[in-house]
């Protein structure tokens, strides 16, 4: 119908990236659930083992994606002690893995050897419904599963299971389908899931830029112009 | 020991006269008399490096909830009543802003590592300027006064040990120097707080938010103010609480504590 479409890519990249990492922490570290217990009273006594996560010394990290937030991803969780960094997506990217010694692999092996795997790849016919069964299957018991991509990536239902079972450790999930989940959904009760309303460009400052930006593709789209960002179809 | 307890004193330490080591868990020794137990001939073991990268994490991850907003966050989403997420509904970024480090330690220094990462500008105060390639390694710019740090921050982390003189080093004043934007992050002791101080603070804006790992005393009453205030994230001290550090810390207590009994070197004793 001759419709153009304008978008915001890269101005986000920051604040997405920053996001997954936050909720990367929150899930390992419990940090909703810790906090609960605070002001819950559940917090009696301290035990040496009680509420007990995962740290990211020595740990593999696993990237579906290495796109632009993927990348930024990896960079933030570099210092935290991360000893490998796999990546798997559609072909190698060599000259950006080299940036963190990244391994490309398929995502069978990126399940069975990551502690933490980070989705932040893009919804496609290929990557729709991609973390299935199969894929927690392969996971380790003591591994987190975080996705800040979209809900459609993962099959929902085999994630309720697999957390449910203990086959993985704890997911945070910046997206769902759809969002919000029904009330009475299997996710929302589950204490080794943190759920987030879809926050990951949520800043004041990134939103702000993404306003003016939409705002400029619209305009030059008006007066017949090239766009800032224009999405080729 | 695990924690505080028993508490040592004068009583305990003659009830047991055979005693020779005490292993301690974790870096903080705020809870021993060092001085009392080593009249007695006891020695005293810790377990410092082991937690620093563990409680460096969690550092960052109550900086990145607060800016983030995760708690408040994952309370919309898991809720019966959300109907819709509001596109309004915004956090502040941690790329970019300032981030003030009070006890550059092991900890300390593990956590400018992590923040640099997010493009944060770091500031530090410390008893001693570090060595040079180390503030430069993170891009760390030293406050020999903590007024110039405070003044500058929008996040302040504070990762030093108690003692006499770090005792209520954050107080009325403190705060007051603080920008009215700015979160307080606390991973070291609670006493390091004006905790009475720092609930007028939050409850008058004087600063924006508080992120605290640790508290006095720990857990707060079930009455206190703090459990009430929605600019506040309490976690109940489990800045060194993975399985695998919490193991290390068990085999490290046993070795100095097998070693004391053997008379040989006691492995971590603190002096």
């Amino acid at each position: 119908r001759g419709i153009r479409v304008g978008y915001t890519p890269d101005v986000l990249t920051d604040a997405t990236a920053e996001l997954s990492v936050a909720l990367l922490l929150s899930a390992c570290r419990r940090l909703p659930e810790a906090a609960q217990q605070v002001r819950s009273g559940g917090w009696t006594t301290w035990k040496p083992l009680w509420m007990c996560g995962y740290g990211l010394s020595d740990s593999t990290v696993g990237i579906i994606g290495l796109g632009r937030i993927g990348q930024a991803v990896a960079r933030r969780l570099k210092p935290f002690g991360v000893r490998k960094f796999l990546y798997t997506g559609s072909g190698p990217k060599p000259e950006t893995a080299a940036e963190f010694g990244a391994e490309f692999v398929p995502l069978t092996r990126l399940a069975e050897e990551s502690d933490f795997v980070v989705v932040t790849c893009a919804l496609t016919p290929a990557t729709q419904g991609m973390c299935n069964k199969d894929f927690f299957g392969r996971m380790k018991k003591t591994s987190v599963f975080v996705n800040t991509s979209r809900g459609a990536v993962v099959n929902q239902e085999d994630l309720y299971n697999a957390l449910a079972s203990g086959q993985i450790a704890a997911a945070g999930l910046d997206v769902t389908t759809p969002e919000p989940l029904p009330t009475d959904h299997p996710l929302l009760s589950l204490k080794n899931c943190v759920i987030l309303p879809h926050i990951g460009s949520a800043t004041y400052a990134t939103r702000s830029t993404m306003a003016v930006l939409a705002a400029n593709n619209l305009l030059a789209g008006l007066r017949g112009e090239p766009m800032p960002h224009e999405l080729k179809l | 020991m695990w924690y505080h307890k028993p508490a040592i004193n004068e009583e305990l330490l003659q009830s047991l006269p055979n005693l020779k080591v005490v292993a301690s868990s974790g870096v903080g020794i705020d809870h021993l008399d060092v001085k009392l137990l080593s009249s007695y001939g006891v020695k005293v073991a810790n377990t410092p490096f082991v937690v620093s990268a563990d409680t460096a994490d969690m550092g960052m991850a109550l900086l990145l909830a607060s800016s983030r907003r995760i708690v408040e966050g994952h309370q919309m989403a898991v809720s019966p009543d959300t109907e819709y997420f509001p596109a309004d509904w915004l956090g502040v970024e941690v790329s970019g802003a300032t981030l003030g480090i009070v006890g550059m330690g092991t900890i300390g220094y593990k956590v400018a590592e992590r923040a640099k990462a997010f493009e944060m500008k770091i500031l530090y105060h410390n008893r001693s300027q570090r060595k040079k390639e180390e503030e430069s390694a993170v891009g760390a710019v030293y406050c020999k006064k903590i007024d110039d740090l405070l003044q500058q921050s929008d996040f302040v982390l504070l990762a030093v040990n108690l003692t006499p003189q770090t005792h209520k080093l954050i107080g009325k004043r403190e705060l007051e120097l603080m920008k009215p934007t700015a979160t307080l992050i606390n991973i070291s002791r609670g006493l390091v707080v004006d905790q009475d101080a720092l609930v007028e603070a939050l409850q008058n804006k004087v600063i924006k938010a508080a992120a605290l790992d640790v508290t006095y005393p720990e857990p707060l009453p079930r009455d206190h103010p703090l459990l009430k205030l929605k600019n506040v994230i309490i976690t109940p001290h489990i800045g060194s609480a993975t399985t695998k550090t919490r193991w290390v810390m068990m085999e490290e207590m046993v070795e100095s504590i097998e070693a004391g009994l053997a008379g040989l070197p006691v492995p971590r004793e603190v002096l």
